[in-house]
């Protein structure tokens, strides 16, 4: 059973739409990750389900009860913010303790919980001190104690990893997953660092301008993009793009005039395609320097050498940037040119408007 | 690079032939903070120049102050008193009898119109800040509006609103009116500060279940406390300065008047005792500097804070 649904959730602020029609169950326990760029909506809706933003059409579920017009509180969620949203004048227990607090517990019950967090978080030691005092990583984790001690059924985050620098995101990011498979509980997960989505979720959400664009599981988004954007905004360094034109679409094969680059035949059903103008997708780290089924033509104009991959950066005839990403530590030099190619199988079709075939 | 190739390197910078002699750095100043002698020089006498110039009449007061009462009068006069002593000061308590009353009073209406100030500023400040409310914007406008009068062009209508009320020739007489032109710039100078305080705090603590005035009292209170004594001592301030005009129109009652209207008694039949009176006015300030002197470190930090720190 699902313990959130969206159904045609919608959002305006005065004429501008901002969430257009949402749809989306999550079952309990799900790590769910919205993914997209910025002003694509995401927070918005987290805010919505936080019961911080009103929903302007539609319903969001929490439990099997309509949520729409509860308070925060009573919706069995709890946030954390993406500036942690500490209280700077609290000590790190006080900050911890806040909720109950509110709730007006008993001293031994908030001691027990707050303890009971701080030790998951390894926040012991911290108690007495105030956030001012604590690195970001230590924040981050006196927010997510705030968030714990509450025992919600869903937690939220909107991008929380933020602020961090870049190595102790990747730490951060290994601790939340050990928090959630700890805790169990359902965690949606607002970020726009596609690598954070691939990493940690156990379903992502590609939203784009307000809908989303594709629903999966990280690996089906790698492999099965639905469509240019997701297929553009998922993997990094990003999906190469050729444009071309359908030669002629047979039911069995789709052949697909590349240009200065040579037709591409590609196992596709559709009969739709013909003569439609498409775009031909594959990944760099799909290409290969040992020949395969197509091959191409490049001139380097960068090459990077990361030690464990080399990235060449080149542009096509056709105008199109292309990247290829080779293991290793080949011989590759800036403006030599290189023969490189790929298997049928990687290489990923977009019709007219950008829906995979 | 390999540790042995590393250690002769710190080696060579640690060895004494490879540093220069150079001259001793002047200061340990940021580049931005170094300024030539000269440059000081012209600081220094701009800022003793508007000093003296907002200075010289409490100097001048002051000096008075310590006068014999014949020699003000002395031609030529000498702005450096001659044998001057703080007799004055001994004197003022018997040549009017109200004084220390007048002086309780000042003080006194000037913590009322604080305290009040404060109650009403604070809520009215965090819904400025926070809540956004048809009419807002205008009601902000039309503070500033108010704070363009002076009360001297109200006066007369203000006068009527009193009698009306029945409240002349009391200490609300005074109290009522200070309150009243002293809450606009106060709600504008604490809204600004609570601008400043994130709103996810505000929203951190709705999630969590607390009410607005739970959110008000537990979170905005501490983190604008800074702002609240900035806008408490402008109020005090404020209301020692304006109580002069309102006691004048206001109040006829002897026992009521505050210091400035009290002064006047030492206006005597013959003659002005100038150096009493002079006396007196610093006797009257002197609690407001005291009490400043221990809040400035509030005043500054509250007027220059920039946003609050997590």
């Amino acid at each position: 059973m699902s313990q959130l649904s969206l159904k045609r959730l919608e959002k305006s602020f005065n004429e501008a739409r901002i969430i257009k029609g949402i749809d989306l169950d999550v079952s309990e326990g799900e790590f769910v990750v919205f993914v997209g760029p910025s002003g694509c909506g995401k927070s918005t809706l987290l805010r919505m389900i936080a019961g911080l933003e009103e929903v302007s059409e539609g319903e969001i579920e929490i439990g099997g009860k309509v949520v729409n017009d509860l308070p925060p509180v009573q919706r069995g969620i709890a946030m954390v913010f993406q500036s942690y949203a500490l209280y700077p004048h609290m000590t790190v227990y006080e900050n911890i303790a806040f909720p109950l607090r509110v709730e007006k517990l008993g001293q031994a019950e908030v001691d027990k919980r707050v303890g009971a967090a701080a030790k998951v978080l390894q926040l012991e030691s911290r108690l007495q001190h105030r956030p001012g005092q604590l690195s970001g990583g230590q924040r981050q984790r006196v927010a997510i104690g705030r968030a714990i001690v509450r025992q919600p059924k869903i937690f939220l985050f909107d991008e929380p990893l933020s602020n961090l620098d870049a190595a102790l995101r990747s730490e951060m990011r290994i601790e939340l997953m050990e928090l959630h498979k700890r805790l169990g509980s359902t965690m949606i997960y607002v970020t726009h660092d596609q690598i954070e989505a691939m990493t940690m979720a156990d379903k992502i959400v590609v939203l784009n301008a307000g809908e989303i664009a594709q629903v999966g599981s990280p690996l089906e988004l790698y492999h099965k993009p639905d469509n240019l954007f997701v297929a553009g905004f998922i993997g990094s360094p990003k999906m190469n793009f050729i444009n071309g034109k359908v030669r002629s679409a047979d039911g069995a094969t789709v052949t697909v005039d590349l240009g200065a680059l040579g037709t591409l035949a590609l196992p596709r059903a559709s009969t739709a395609v013909a003569g439609q103008d498409v775009t031909i997708g594959i990944r760099p780290e799909h290409m290969r320097l040992d020949g395969g089924e197509f091959s191409l033509e490049i001139t380097p104009t960068i090459v990077e050498h990361l030690g464990i991959h080399t990235i060449a950066y080149a542009i096509l005839p056709g105008g199109e940037n292309f990247i290829g990403l080779f293991e290793g530590n080949p011989t590759i030099e800036d403006a030599k040119p290189l023969r490189i190619g790929f298997s049928i199988a990687d290489a990923h079709l977009f019709d007219a408007k950008g829906l995979a075939v | 690079m390999s540790d042995v190739a590393r250690t002769t390197e710190i080696a060579a910078v640690d060895s004494p032939s490879s540093v220069k002699p150079r001259r001793k750095a002047r200061s340990s100043k940021p580049m931005i903070e170094r300024y030539r002698w000269y440059e000081i020089l012209g600081l220094y006498a701009g800022i003793a120049l508007f000093l003296f110039f907002v200075l010289a009449p409490f100097i001048e007061g002051f000096l008075v102050s310590l006068k014999p009462l014949s020699q003000l009068f002395s031609t030529p006069y000498s702005f450096i008193p001659r044998n001057g002593s703080f007799d004055a000061y001994f004197t003022m308590w018997s040549t009017v009898e109200g004084l220390g009353r007048y002086i309780f009073n000042s003080l006194f209406i000037s913590a009322v119109v604080t305290l009040a100030v404060i109650v009403i500023v604070v809520p009215a400040a965090y819904a400025f800040a926070r809540f956004s409310f048809a009419g807002a914007g205008a009601m902000l406008g039309g503070f500033l509006a108010v704070n363009m009068f002076s009360g001297a062009v109200l006066l007369i209508p203000l006068y009527r609103l009193l009698r009306s009320f029945g409240l002349l020739n009391s200490y609300w007489a005074m109290i009522v009116p200070g309150i009243a032109f002293l809450i606009p710039s106060s709600i504008w100078l604490l809204r600004t500060y609570m601008l400043r305080i994130p709103r996810e705090l505000d929203e951190a603590a709705w999630v969590d279940g607390a009410s607005r005035l739970y959110t008000l009292r537990r979170i905005i209170l501490p983190l604008a406390m800074p702002g609240i004594v900035v806008v408490a001592i402008m109020t005090f301030i404020g209301a020692y300065a304006q109580q002069f005009i309102f006691a004048l129109t206001f109040n006829s009652r002897q026992e009521f008047m505050p210091l400035p209207v009290g002064l006047f008694a030492f206006f005597g039949r013959q003659e002005v005792l100038w150096n009493e009176l002079m006396a007196a006015s610093f006797a009257g300030i002197l609690p407001v500097m005291v009490v400043i002197v221990f809040l400035q470190r509030y005043l500054v930090a509250g007027l220059t804070a920039g946003a609050i720190k997590q």
